[in-house]
């Protein structure tokens, strides 16, 4: 299995704000940043709920097609995510949910259509990933977003960006997935953050704000193709756990638990997004967890 | 017999080099081109390309070469080389077209008593698939490097030279021409011939992709490449002259090409290339070093930078900007300003919208907040720390080849990032 490409071409190559986006999944961590962010731009949004749109209900394609316009920007977050599940039930779900945007792609083309993917479609057996990497997905989890990629794509002529992007962190995460948000909440209430093994396991932690800055600038520039969305330089779990116990007054300790799994490296050569998005900037991960921190504690 | 006239078919970088070296040799030499335009220029002394010591050897041996855009000229040749450069697209496939139309030019104009050689770098079964007799007709692997083409031509490692009939001697005219050079010449089947410039190359790059794999590591544990690269070339099994030097890729195409060939050839036939095709993807992964380099170093910290790049040429002593990683790295720097220099390419719009050329390195070093020396000039290597320094406004120096003295740089106060070097610790 391919994976899909390297990197993104723009059919507006000056930025052009969309008429209208409609987001899938804007109530979640991300979703509600990218529609904040997308107001706070004076660009009209529109976030069905969950009661006025029920993305598994067997109408959904239906119901989605009659809020789409041709002249509409999808992004499409919609997903139930690893923290509910990595069976199943879940994935059939969220094939039910790709199913139905599918279907209502079919019916109406938008005038773009941005998938939020995930790191998940590569294998963790791939220490260093680029879109030219082979998305040969570990389990059901990345399968589903592997599949759903291919649905949408086949299911409209609509220029379409998939984003796969690597561990988000912010402080309204509501996942708690092993990674900066958990830390700091371990740190926070207990003192304490355990890492699996000595945490020298390396990842890529990108700042939700530099997410949805990206999103912006794909939907600005009617991008197509697949992006991975990371900062480039991945930290192990034992950095990042100083990282995020420093900024804390009281000591926090750190403690190892045991393993899960076998030592897993992730990096990101992110060539093709520096390429794509030449100007753009990435938050320092030292200022995105202070700034995470902050935003935890109320703090301005 | 007297001594046979060689003809070369085909004028550009392959058959100008060849046809010199010829003449050099004392031979008697046919150069044919079917453009009359190209011919007449050559013949002017206007070179279509640059070489060193190419015109030089060509004006010293002039009486002994006839150029012309007449077929019938090389009626008067005992072997003809047909030796046009080989066109290669963006995914390193050959067009065999024109190859194949000078060759029937060639084979029509020939008396019947003389050999046709391909010189031009064909696949597997070209020669064999030709029409007419076979044991006229031979293919011979040329071993060309751009920027020393003139010195392998004239003094050749070895001939290969594919046969219909490896047993069998080769025609006297042919046998006596090579032999001239005084090396090996190993006769072989048209296909082994084919493959083993193919094999030449394959291995070539085997030892780049192992350098460029290395030297990345290099750069993330601590460690030098430079300082490794003399124990391996002591290593017998290596050798004094293995390609170990790192660079941005494995650029210039030609070795891409027969990569390429590679993975075609396994396809087709059900063999394993999963080597190569990692191969190629390393190659387009590192040709990208200097722009990580550029974000890391330069973007990442200053909005607006202003840019230093010295060198569009794809390698020294070339004007060729065939899959330049310049050239790419502009391309990806369009927002920002770029002062550059290259001693043999003038820069273009199409190279970047916001080029600026400058008439020395050291003008597009001033005022720019980091410097990227993309070839390595030997221009560029006289180029003293201290200078740039001062003309700079920023420190950093992106140096994949290390063209200026580390030392030096170290002393000017100016950061120096290399290739297979790692940033030293702090003390």
């Amino acid at each position: 299995m391919s994976g899909g490409g390297t990197g993104l071409r723009h059919h507006s190559p000056e930025p052009t704000d969309p008429t209208r986006v409609v987001v899938l999944g804007g109530r979640g961590f991300v979703g509600r940043e990218l529609v904040a962010a997308l107001e706070q731009a004076g660009i009209s949004t529109m976030a069905p709920t969950r009661r006025e749109l029920e993305l598994t209900a067997p109408d959904a394609g239906d119901r989605l097609a009659a809020l789409l316009r041709p002249a509409d920007s999808l992004v499409v977050l919609a997903a139930l995510t690893p923290d509910r599940g990595r069976g199943i039930e879940p994935f059939v779900a969220n094939m039910a949910i790709g199913a139905a945007i599918a279907r209502a792609l079919a019916r109406v083309a938008p005038a773009h259509v941005v998938y939020v993917s995930s790191d998940a479609v590569y294998p963790m057996s791939a220490g260093r990933v680029s879109e030219a990497s082979c998305a040969e997905p570990p389990d059901l989890y990345g399968m589903m977003h592997r599949a759903r990629e291919t649905m949408v794509a086949a299911a409209s002529p609509a220029p379409l960006a998939i984003l796969r992007p690597t561990l988000l962190y912010g402080a309204a995460d509501t996942h708690n997935s092993y990674g900066p948000n958990r830390l700091r909440r371990a740190a926070h209430k207990e003192g304490r953050i355990a890492l699996f093994g000595d945490g020298d396991d390396m990842r890529d932690h990108l700042f939700v704000d530099d997410f949805v800055a990206l999103t912006l600038l794909v939907l600005r520039h009617r991008s197509q193709g697949v992006l991975n969305c990371a900062t480039g330089r991945s930290v192990s779990y034992a950095e990042l756990a100083r990282k995020i116990a420093a900024r804390f007054e009281r000591p926090v300790e750190i403690v190892a638990a045991p393993r899960q799994a076998p030592v897993a490296h992730r990096h990101f050569d992110v060539t093709a997004l520096h390429k794509a998005f030449p100007t753009f900037r990435f938050t320092p991960l030292d200022q995105g967890l202070a700034r995470a921190h902050r935003q935890m504690l109320g703090q301005p | 017999m007297t001594e046979p006239v060689i003809g070369f078919a085909g004028l550009t970088h392959l058959g100008l080099v060849s046809a010199a070296a010829a003449a050099a040799r004392g031979f008697e030499v046919v150069a044919f081109d079917p453009e009359p335009a190209r011919v007449a220029a050559i013949a002017g002394g206007e070179l279509p390309i640059v070489e060193p010591d190419l015109p030089d050897l060509l004006a010293k041996h002039r009486d002994r070469l006839t150029w012309t855009a007449d077929p019938t000229t090389l009626g008067r040749c005992d072997v003809a080389y047909v030796a046009p450069d080989v066109p290669t697209d963006d995914t390193g496939a050959s067009d065999l077209g024109p190859v194949r139309a000078l060759v029937d030019v060639v084979a029509r104009a020939l008396p019947d008593s003389a050999v046709l050689v391909v010189l031009s770098q064909v696949p597997p079964g070209f020669t064999r698939g030709l029409p007419g007799l076979a044991e006229r007709r031979f293919s011979q692997v040329e071993t060309l490097i751009v920027g020393r083409a003139v010195e392998r031509a004239l003094h050749p490692e070895r001939f290969i030279v594919g046969c219909a009939e490896p047993t069998l001697p080769l025609p006297r005219s042919l046998a006596a021409y090579l032999g001239a050079f005084g090396c090996p010449v190993l006769p072989m089947r048209y296909e082994s011939a084919e493959l083993a410039k193919i094999s030449i190359n394959v291995c070539l790059a085997a030892s780049i992709s192992a350098a460029n794999t290395l030297a990345e590591v290099c750069e993330r544990v601590g460690a030098d490449w430079s300082e490794i690269v003399p124990a391996l070339r002591l290593d017998r099994r290596i050798g004094p002259a293995a390609y170990l030097a790192p660079g941005l890729g494995i650029a210039g195409g030609n070795l891409e090409r027969d990569l390429a060939t590679v993975c075609r050839l396994a396809d087709r036939h059900g063999t394993d290339a999963s080597v190569v095709r990692a191969w190629l993807g390393n190659s387009a992964y590192r040709r990208d070093w200097a722009l990580r380099q550029v974000h890391a170093r330069v973007l990442s910290r200053r909005g607006d930078p202003t840019l230093a790049v010295l060198g569009l040429a794809y390698k020294e002593n070339t004007a060729s900007t065939k899959r330049s990683p310049s050239l790419s790295l502009l391309a990806a720097l369009a927002p920002f300003r770029v002062r550059v220099y290259d001693p043999c390419v003038a820069p273009r719009t199409e190279f970047h919208p916001r080029l600026e050329g400058t008439a020395t390195a050291l003008d597009a070093c001033t005022g720019a907040d980091a410097l990227v020396v993309m070839t390595p000039w030997d221009e560029f290597r006289a180029l003293r720390a201290e200078a740039v320094a001062a003309r700079l406004r920023g420190r950093t120096v992106i140096d994949p080849h290390a063209v200026l003295d580390p030392v030096a740089c170290r002393a000017a106060g100016l950061e120096q990032v290399v290739l297979g070097v790692a940033e030293e610790a702090d003390a």
